[in-house]
């Protein structure tokens, strides 16, 4: 690594920010694209269909359907872009961006491998340091920000379906947040501290599902509103509103709103491994060489991935008051219970 | 009238409802499975234009001119199919055949138009079943797609030489003369 940054007349610190940003960027987006084809092929599965299988490359290779992603990326570029007469300029291009940079920005604090030094230098697996301030929080931030590019869209786009979806939304987004928070919370309290290498750390012994399963439970339906997946559709309801707060949308935009969906579905699968499933942790290996732990890392995201997918193909919709009923009378209790009974297990010392 | 609604008592398990959620989730990647490990011809998907699903023998399908084994065609121009086609959708016009039909036993009249127009054509196998000599059935192909509306309208050739590749048979684009006389058809 030192002789690769001396090469480029760089500081193997800046060096590795750089090579940084590029995985933490193009990572995600990649299996954020894949997961569209997964999303449609793994389906398919489930309901005993085929799925997307025309495509080909070159018009030979089939290569299981995965010419589709580039069909259909070709097809988006080359579509009319559609803005309609009485949507709001401005806010209508401003939406998919607002949607699409938290989506990237989420994944930024996630260790995704072991940290290891190498001639004197410290290099971290994750974008952003550890001991940055920020910790775990980020993310959730970055994921309530994540709402204002649903808003945006749905009010832009002055369309009744549109603002009943971003409605819809952003009162999901109210009645989630809380009980989310609160599993988190339950966890820094645990761990003592809310850098992500803290909580992996503090997961050495044993991962966080198993003593805060309650947490997990809670953390991960909310994960399902957040990114606003069936059985929580609400903003996008296609079942009926349409298309919910992309209706009008069409072309590189839609294609923006819809990566950055599947880009919430990776942060989430992350924050995930990262909380409740030791992160880059090898079960029965102390200490994983690095290669390791970043397969292992990346292979519980992508089964993370896989059981968003999986779920949403197993449970029907739910009712929008029956969400409301959930996320507020059943999640807050069990979300503020669940922090309670760790306090209370702290407090004895177990 | 009143619907009676059925209220069904959960028991624990089921108001979890993370438990059933499992057992769903079980059911569909059950699914998942035996669809991913089930090569492709044994799914219950055909790919359509790779492999054709094989026609049961009494479906309706395009339309072909029966003819002789010396080639002519069985059809005498009775007009009987055009009028059993509830879609109106059968053009024929008649002519006599030469010299020959003076012969006893020899047909008299041919077809010399014989349209259907496919776009109006329902299927329905009415005049298979007016047709006094056999002479016209339906078979099997149906796909037939063109870009015009003219192309879709078959005339007797086309309907002659409709399955004539399927059947090992010879096009042909004109009438051969009859050599032998014809037997009377057994109904």
């Amino acid at each position: 690594m030192e002789s690769l940054a001396s090469l480029l007349h760089l500081m193997p610190e800046t060096f590795w920010m750089i090579v940084k940003v590029f995985i933490v960027f193009l990572g995600p987006l990649t299996l954020a694209a894949l997961l569209t084809w997964g999303e449609r092929r793994g389906s398919a599965m489930i309901q005993d269909r085929i799925g997307p299988n025309r495509a080909l490359l070159f018009g030979r290779w089939r290569l299981l359907g995965l010419p589709q992603l580039a069909a259909d990326g070709i097809k988006f570029f080359l579509k009319e872009d559609l803005v309609p007469t009485d949507a709001s300029g401005m806010l209508f291009w401003l939406a998919p961006v607002l949607a699409f940079v938290p989506a990237v920005l989420g994944f930024a604090v996630i260790p995704f491998g072991r940290s290891f030094s190498q001639g004197g230098h410290v290099f971290h697996l994750s974008l952003l340091d550890p001991g940055n301030g920020m910790g775990m929080l980020y993310p959730l931030a970055i994921g309530a920000v994540a709402v204002y590019g649903i808003l945006t869209a749905a009010w832009s786009s002055n369309n009744k379906w549109s603002i009943l979806g971003g409605m819809r939304s952003a009162a999901q987004m109210v009645s989630y947040e809380i009980a989310m928070g609160l599993a988190v919370l339950a966890i820094f309290v645990r761990t003592g501290g809310y850098d992500p290498q803290q909580i992996i750390a503090a997961q050495s012994g044993m991962w966080n599902v198993l003593p805060q399963i309650i947490g997990f439970l809670v953390f991960f339906t909310c994960m399902f509103a957040e990114t606003n997946r069936l059985p929580f559709d609400f903003a996008e309801g296609e079942s009926e509103i349409v298309a919910g707060f992309h209706t009008e949308y069409g072309s590189m935009k839609f294609a923006l709103l819809q990566l950055s969906e599947y880009l919430h579905i990776v942060t989430a699968a992350a924050l995930i491994v990262t909380l409740y499933f030791g992160g880059w942790r090898v079960p029965f290996v102390a200490e994983p060489s690095v290669p390791l732990s970043v397969a292992a890392f990346v292979v519980k995201l992508v089964f993370f991935c896989w059981v968003f997918i999986w779920v949403r193909w197993t449970i029907p919709r739910f009712r929008f008051d029956q969400l409301m009923f959930l996320g507020w009378k059943v999640m807050l209790p069990l979300g503020l219970g669940n922090l309670l009974l760790q306090a209370w297990l702290m407090h004895r010392g177990a | 009238m009143a619907v009676l609604v059925k209220k069904v008592e959960l028991n624990w398990l089921d108001r979890t409802y993370v438990w059933p959620v499992l057992m769903g989730m079980v059911i569909t990647m059950r699914h998942f499975i035996k669809q991913i490990t089930t090569r492709s011809s044994k799914r219950f998907t055909i790919p359509y234009p790779d492999r054709k699903r094989a026609t049961a023998p009494g479906y309706r399908g395009l339309h072909e001119l029966k003819r002789f084994p010396d080639g002519s065609i069985k059809c005498v121009a009775c007009f009987m199919c055009a009028e059993a086609c509830p879609a109106r959708c059968i053009t024929i016009e008649s002519e006599e055949y030469g010299d020959i039909n003076k012969t006893q036993g020899f047909q008299e009249k041919r077809p010399a138009v014989f349209k259907i127009d496919m776009l109006r054509c329902i299927y329905c196998a009415m005049c298979e079943e007016a047709c006094p000599k056999d002479a016209i059935w339906l078979r099997t192909d149906y796909e037939q797609a063109s870009y015009d509306r003219l192309s879709m309208k078959f005339g007797k050739w086309d309907l002659m030489n409709t399955y004539a590749d399927q059947d090992g048979k010879a096009r042909i684009t004109s009438d051969p003369t009859p050599t032998v006389p014809r037997p009377p058809v057994d109904e």
